[in-house]
């Protein structure tokens, strides 16, 4: 059986008291303990920024790599090995900057594994820099006069792209939270969610007491309603949605390929090259 | 030029089918029993432009491209202009004084000192079909008949070139005849004397061989983006993921190409990425990461010329201080330059093993020259044993993923087994993966990572061959090549011991770390002379600061390789001079 405990790390997390990263580190925890999943079979890779330290703060097999750079290990490692539970974890810097070009690639290619974005719409690690979230008008360190460029959506950006499973939670809201990570999980495919987690040494404006005036709950949606789902993802201002925006069975990218559809590539045997597979060069 | 080699050339405009012709004559060559190598000069070009693809061939090994010119086969006017007329000297190549092949519609040419033979290429390829490139394929067929090639062989080639085609092999063949029969009965044999034979050989690039290399070596994973040179190996492993059980993939870019490769080496795949300088340069961040978590990591770099986007199709060896200067801080790397074909596909393996072996980044480099042309290969050992080093028991007590041992290399743990869950860091880490970097900045431990890590080259210098010598033992003149320009740089100190001249080459195909005993083969030689396919002499300036050496430098950068005749002209002058 596996218990919460056993995801608990042994390096204690050096995030600011409050941060919107704690709650996301139990949820997870929590999400795979009630799943069954055992600490062995899951990984977790991380970008860079704080929300990306997460790796160290929690016992299951963890890959710290580049900033912006989580997704294409996090797709190797699932390809590598299918039986292995794989989770991205990083920021909005991280992942709507750099990592864009990954987000879109991963989303069009429906890997199945779940990435989870600590969205606190400021740089925090680098203390305080507009990220592609920071909202309009916003004064940062690198926006004295406040933010002139319009936030980058995530949600529309994931539904664009191609994302099989897409969500919103809020680090205010432990349980809806965990119990969104564990959908994310359990879908088939590329499960995208977005976290809104405040920071509260940086971001002023985007506080808990802000969104617990303004998140609500998605409720009866037709998760395969794609209009419906890009209608929600709009939303923003006096009413937040969080929830499951949108969900289908498509099939994944490893469905499709004929090596991968064969099973994990870690079991494939080596090739041992004959002779007649040089006939071709004769 | 010897009287037992032959050299053709095809010449004419992209989308002629000059490359096509090309592989024709080198494999009907190769399976009449004579060593070939090729020389492919192109432009990124879809069509039009000038382009030509050589063969050289002969019954003992050929290693290069050569010097002089036998047969032409010239699809269009600029063509047989180019490489008839003496004035025109393309990259070192010699104008043609053996026979040109031609359309007779190509009129009003200026003359050289080649026979003219001029034929109905046209006229004979509209017998058979609609496709205008099959007078090609006449062309092919007098070209047989030019040189005394058995014709059989020849027709066996187009029949597997076009064997998916049905009727169009048959009509290829028949037009070939043609070409040869009317050739034969118009126009004199060329006076050489090849001897041809029937020893079956592989006729392989560079590229190609580097796939297969990697196969024989375990490889599971090819990840990569498109980029000239480098592109021949996805394209040769793509074409048989069912029969190798391997899965390819192109990615968004070269970043997450080596991402890619990183992550799947982490979960225990063996897997590979490659691209060109100016993919490689994307993928030096993830490169350096490699070396910090030690996750084992191939990455193949073929070299073009530069810089930026330099010259996509032509060759040169400019990258060799980006890919061992590659990444911020010091971490470890070995760095590989095949000389040959044959080279390639035992050093890609071996590079496999040894990124596992001491769980590093190994960088097989290679250039547009090694990785486009082909080479006769003879007797691959098809037999290699896989060594994917240390992996942690399941469940081992207090696991230190990163544990300081007198070698430096510590047992991996894979994903999926018991009891061994951590944490693989970019940053800075202690044995256990655990951040050392941000708060609690540890300067021993530090230290101590950094000797960790560093140390683990050792292994590999101390079972690292010694340097590869030619004509060395009474060697006057040392001539110091690396990587591709072996073939040229042997046959130019084989003329330079016609003229009386003692000369000898070092062979560098390990150019990171270099062999430190490489130093004792330079004492007491008149001159060494650094060749190298670059404009400021790369390999040089580390030669010189390692060995603490006088050397002399030979270079080329106009995007060709070497041509042996030119090369040892310029060596005697250096040689020469005081």
């Amino acid at each position: 059986m596996v218990t919460l405990a056993d995801y608990k790390g042994k390096v204690k997390p050096d995030w600011c008291p409050g941060c919107g990263n704690f709650a996301q580190l139990s949820a997870i925890g929590g999400a795979l303990t009630e799943l069954g999943i055992e600490p062995k079979d899951s990984v977790v890779v991380s970008g860079i920024g704080c929300s990306s330290n997460m790796p160290e703060f929690i016992n299951m097999y963890g890959f710290h790599g580049l900033h912006g750079r989580l997704l294409p290990v996090a797709e190797a490692i699932k390809w590598a090995n299918d039986k292995l539970t794989v989770i991205g974890y990083g920021g909005d810097g991280d992942g709507f900057f750099e990592g864009t070009q990954h987000f879109y690639h991963t989303s069009k290619r429906n890997v199945d594994i779940t990435y989870i974005v600590s969205d606190n719409q400021i740089f925090g690690l680098t203390t305080g820099q507009a990220s592609p979230t920071t909202s309009m008008g916003m004064v940062t360190k690198t926006t004295p006069n406040g933010n002139i460029e319009k936030p980058l959506n995530p949600l529309d950006f994931a539904l664009t792209a191609g994302a099989t499973f897409v969500a919103r939670a809020f680090s205010g809201d432990a349980k809806h939270l965990k119990d969104v990570i564990k959908a994310g999980i359990q879908h088939r495919g590329f499960s995208f969610i977005d976290v809104l987690s405040p920071c509260v040494t940086y971001n002023k404006l985007n506080t808990y007491d802000f969104f617990r005036k303004r998140v609500y709950h998605i409720e009866g949606n037709d998760r395969k309603d794609l209009m419906q789902a890009y209608r929600i993802a709009q939303e923003w201002g006096d009413r937040i949605p969080i929830g499951i925006l949108y969900e289908n069975t498509d099939k994944t990218y490893e469905d499709y390929d004929p090596i991968l559809s064969k099973g994990p590539l870690i079991n494939n045997p080596v090739h041992k090259l004959v002779e007649d597979d040089l006939e071709e060069f004769v | 030029m010897k009287d037992t080699e032959v050299v053709v050339r095809v010449a004419g405009a992209a989308g002629d089918g000059v490359q096509s012709a090309g592989l024709i004559i080198a494999k009907a060559f190769s399976r009449s029993g004579l060593y070939v190598n090729t020389y492919n000069y192109y432009q990124s070009l879809i069509r039009g432009g000038q382009s030509w693809y050589q063969i050289r061939a002969a019954h003992e090994k050929v290693r290069s491209q050569g010097d002089g010119l036998d047969v032409l086969i010239a699809l269009n006017k600029d063509g047989l202009t180019r490489h008839t007329n003496p004035m025109i000297n393309e990259g070192g190549a010699s104008p043609l004084e053996g026979v040109a092949i031609f359309d007779k519609e190509i009129t009003g040419y200026e003359k050289g000192k080649a026979t003219y033979c001029e034929m109905p290429l046209g006229e004979i390829a509209a017998k058979y079909g609609k496709n205008a490139l099959m007078k090609n394929t006449v062309a092919i067929g007098a070209m047989a008949a030019a040189v005394g090639l058995d014709f059989s062989i020849l027709s066996g080639v187009i029949a597997d070139q076009f064997g998916k085609k049905g009727d169009v092999a048959d009509q290829n063949v028949k037009a070939a005849k043609e070409g040869y029969d009317y050739y034969s009965s118009n126009f004199k044999k060329l006076g050489k004397k090849i001897q041809y034979g029937k020893t079956k050989r592989y006729l392989m690039a560079g590229g190609e061989a580097v796939g297969l290399g990697a196969v024989s070596g375990g490889l599971k994973m090819y990840v990569g983006y498109p980029m000239t040179p480098a592109s021949s190996v996805m394209h040769y492993l793509a074409s048989h993921t069912e029969q190798f059980g391997l899965f390819v993939k192109v990615s968004e870019d070269e970043i997450s190409a080596i991402n890619m490769a990183i992550g799947a080496n982490y979960a225990g795949v063996r897997a590979m990425t490659g691209s060109s300088g100016g993919g490689f340069a994307l993928m030096t961040e993830a490169l350096g990461m490699s070396g910090m978590v030690e996750v084992p990591l191939v990455v193949y770099e073929a070299q073009r010329s530069g810089p930026s986007t330099g010259l996509p199709t032509k060759t040169e060896q400019g990258d060799l201080m980006q890919v061992i200067g590659a990444s911020q801080g010091d971490y470890p790397k070995v760095v590989f330059a095949p000389r040959n074909v044959e080279e390639a596909f035992y050093m890609t393996r071996e590079a496999l093993n040894l990124a596992e072996k001491l769980q590093m980044p190994v960088i097989v480099m290679s250039d547009l020259y090694l990785a486009e042309h082909y080479e006769s290969v003879e007797n691959l050992d098809l037999n290699f044993k896989i060594d994917r080093g240390n992996f942690a028991k399941d469940n081992q007590p207090d696991f230190k993923r990163y544990q300081y041992t007198d070698s430096g290399v510590s047992s991996r743990a894979l994903p999926g087994q018991a009891g061994l869950m951590h944490n693989e860091d970019s940053d800075e880490h202690n044995e256990y993966g655990a951040v050392v970097s941000d708060a609690e900045t540890d300067p021993t431990l530090r230290r101590l990572s950094m000797e960790k890590r560093m140390k683990k080259i050792n292994i590999y210098l101390k079972e690292m061959p010694p340097t590869d010598t030619y004509r060395y033992s009474d060697a006057e003149y040392a001539i110091v090549q690396w990587g591709s320009t072996q073939g040229v740089v042997e046959e130019a100190v084989d003329m330079l011991r016609e003229k009386g001249i003692k000369a000898g080459a070092v062979e560098i195909n390990r150019v990171y770390p270099l062999n430190p005993d490489m130093g004792k083969l330079f004492s007491g030689k008149k001159k060494i002379i650094v060749v190298e396919n670059n404009y400021s002499g790369q390999i040089n300036r580390f030669l010189r600061s390692e060995f603490l050496v006088k050397t002399e430098l030979i270079t080329k950068y106009d995007g060709e390789s070497f041509y042996p005749g030119a090369l040892a002209e310029e060596l005697e002058a250096v040689i020469r001079r005081n």
